[in-house]
């Protein structure tokens, strides 16, 4: 039970240098604990920064200019400023769901964020159930929202979280069936072995590998997982507009930071699932032309894979600021008479690309 | 030189899950709102998770969470948020049904540790299956074979009911034209 089943390089070194075996485990517990963080943390801070920047030169605007140059530093003091001020709970909330509520929301992240592959060897945990643990975690980030809505008191924000809870709930099961459509191509429910059945040169990536289809799939990802992230267009559930800020209206200080950072992390953990799912993971980009391919494999996979993330999150952001919000019925009317039919036809297509040897896993 | 060995390890593991599931368990119970109970039974349904995953059963525990933890309380917290007027009014209990209540489950806990003591071998056995037994690809394969060891029919059987469902939950909520 000390020893974890999985053989990991780092975590092989120490256990065989700590003399101690519970010391090692520990070490090896807290490397990647600390590891975790670091990304979520280190990858929030910079696309709040993107964010903004991203939006303002969408708007022809130059977005944070004073705080060093080209205001990089604008977020390190906007997190400081989040740090220091008061958390209070408004008067009649439920106190103990009331901070209970961005703590639940927070695990789903990070728990994503445990099982993806960044390299080869970059992994807290590879495990065989991994695509099914994605679909099953994301509930505790519906129940974070529906239960923090709920303990602010406050009306807007009980609006917010049941919108945002139904849209969540709905396009889950589009999010839960693309997944489960790649993890038929692929034959494994391990993202480690997600991605290696990837392996060749551009065209054996599963958004191009499946003719059609996975192109398809990757579109239909898009859509559902933005719905997902609760991000705009479909923002309906902070809609500033009709709702003032949504399920955390009443939320301040270090409780509304991580609401922020969940939202954040999201986006990266959402990425990186879309990244191993159908861009090939941390596999460096080959057209099939040995001289170039040699150059790009120098490149180690852990930039190759922050690389996909980023343009993933670039076009998540792009999408934001181009596209205008539907209506709650327009929304709940797109997932389950289009998205719903069309993803189980994208099912069953699968299933003859395979019985028919157009695809082979 | 090891200071824990595995067996004692998995056993301070075990009563420490066991203790949270409880706790919660009777938090859930003893919690005055409606919505604290829900949230207190996600905690007890997610140790149970854990005790699933230390007995090497993966996909059960996924399955726990992803119905019980994901799929149920989500309703059940929805359903509370649309219906009952919350933090209002308390539940209240009156004695002559607690007393009832309490009988019925002592009486359910004897049959239940009846039933446990009379299990054979349960000194002897390992309480884990075989590595590999319970794992995704092995389950699933199980589940598919028409052999002696699967369970194609009764998959079959369970899928041909769901969609029955389905189809009649659709039929109930549908609007027809005229009808508002």
């Amino acid at each position: 039970m000390m020893t974890p089943s999985i053989t990991h390089p780092i975590g092989d070194f120490i256990r065989a240098n700590v003399p101690i075996p519970e010391l090692a485990y520990l070490i090896n517990a807290i490397i990647c604990i600390v590891a975790i963080c670091t990304v979520a943390f280190g990858a929030a801070m910079v696309l709040v920064y993107m964010e903004r920047k991203v939006c303002a030169h969408v708007q022809c605007r130059l977005g944070p200019m004073r705080l060093g140059p080209h205001g990089c530093i604008q977020t390190v003091a906007d997190t400081i400023k989040l740090f220091f001020k008061e958390v209070y709970a408004p008067n009649g909330a439920d106190k103990f769901l009331f901070y209970l509520a961005p703590m639940v929301l927070l695990t789903a992240p990070f728990m994503c964020l445990s099982m993806i592959p960044f390299d080869h060897n970059l992994q807290v945990a590879d495990i065989s159930v991994g695509i099914p643990l994605i679909i099953a975690v994301n509930g505790f980030g519906i129940l974070g929202i529906l239960l923090g809505g709920w303990a602010s008191n406050n009306k807007y924000s009980l609006l917010g979280s049941l919108r945002s809870g139904a849209q969540m709930i709905s396009y889950e099961i589009s999010y839960a069936m693309i997944l489960l459509f790649v993890v038929m191509m692929s034959g494994s429910c391990s993202l480690q072995e997600i991605t290696l059945s990837q392996s060749g040169n551009l065209f054996d990536w599963w958004i191009f590998k499946a003719p059609g289809i996975g192109f398809l799939a990757f579109l239909m990802f898009l859509i559902s997982s933005t719905a997902e992230l609760n991000r705009a267009p479909f923002d309906i559930a902070e809609a500033e507009q009709e709702l003032t800020g949504g399920y955390h209206t009443e939320y301040n200080g270090l409780a509304f930071a991580m609401f922020y950072l969940a939202e954040y992390i999201n986006l990266v953990t959402t990425s990186a699932i879309a990244t191993v799912c159908f861009l090939g993971g941390y596999l460096p980009l080959s057209f099939g032309y040995a001289p170039v391919d040699h150059v790009l494999a120098i490149v180690p996979g852990f930039i190759w894979f922050f690389g996909k993330v980023f343009a993933m999150i670039w076009v998540y952001m792009m999408l934001r600021w181009t596209f205008v919000r539907p209506r709650v019925d327009q929304l709940m009317g797109l997932e389950w008479k289009f998205l719903l039919p069309v993803n189980l036809l994208l099912l069953a297509l699968g299933a003859v690309f395979i019985s028919l040897g157009w695809i082979v896993p | 030189m090891t200071l824990l060995s595995d067996a004692l390890f998995s056993d301070v593991m075990f009563y420490l899950v066991a203790a949270v599931m409880i706790g919660t368990a009777i938090a859930t119970i003893m919690a005055k709102n409606l919505l604290q109970s829900a949230v207190f039974l996600i905690f007890s349904f997610v140790g149970t998770a854990i005790l699933y995953l230390m007995l090497h059963a993966e996909f059960m525990a996924m399955a726990q969470i992803m119905v019980y933890a994901g799929g149920v309380i989500i309703f059940v917290i929805f359903t509370i948020l649309l219906t009952s007027h919350l933090g209002e009014s308390a539940l209240h209990i009156k004695l002559p049904r607690t007393f009832i209540a309490l009988m019925i489950s002592l009486a359910f806990l004897w049959v239940m540790v009846r039933f446990v003591v009379l299990t054979p071998d349960l000194n002897v056995a390992t309480p884990t299956a075989t590595s590999g037994y319970a794992s995704l690809s092995s389950f699933a394969l199980r589940l598919l074979s028409t052999g002696p060891e699967g369970f194609v029919i009764p998959f079959e059987i369970i899928s041909l009911l769901l969609l029955v469902t389905l189809v009649c939950a659709i039929t109930i909520a549908r609007k027809f034209k005229g009808e508002e």
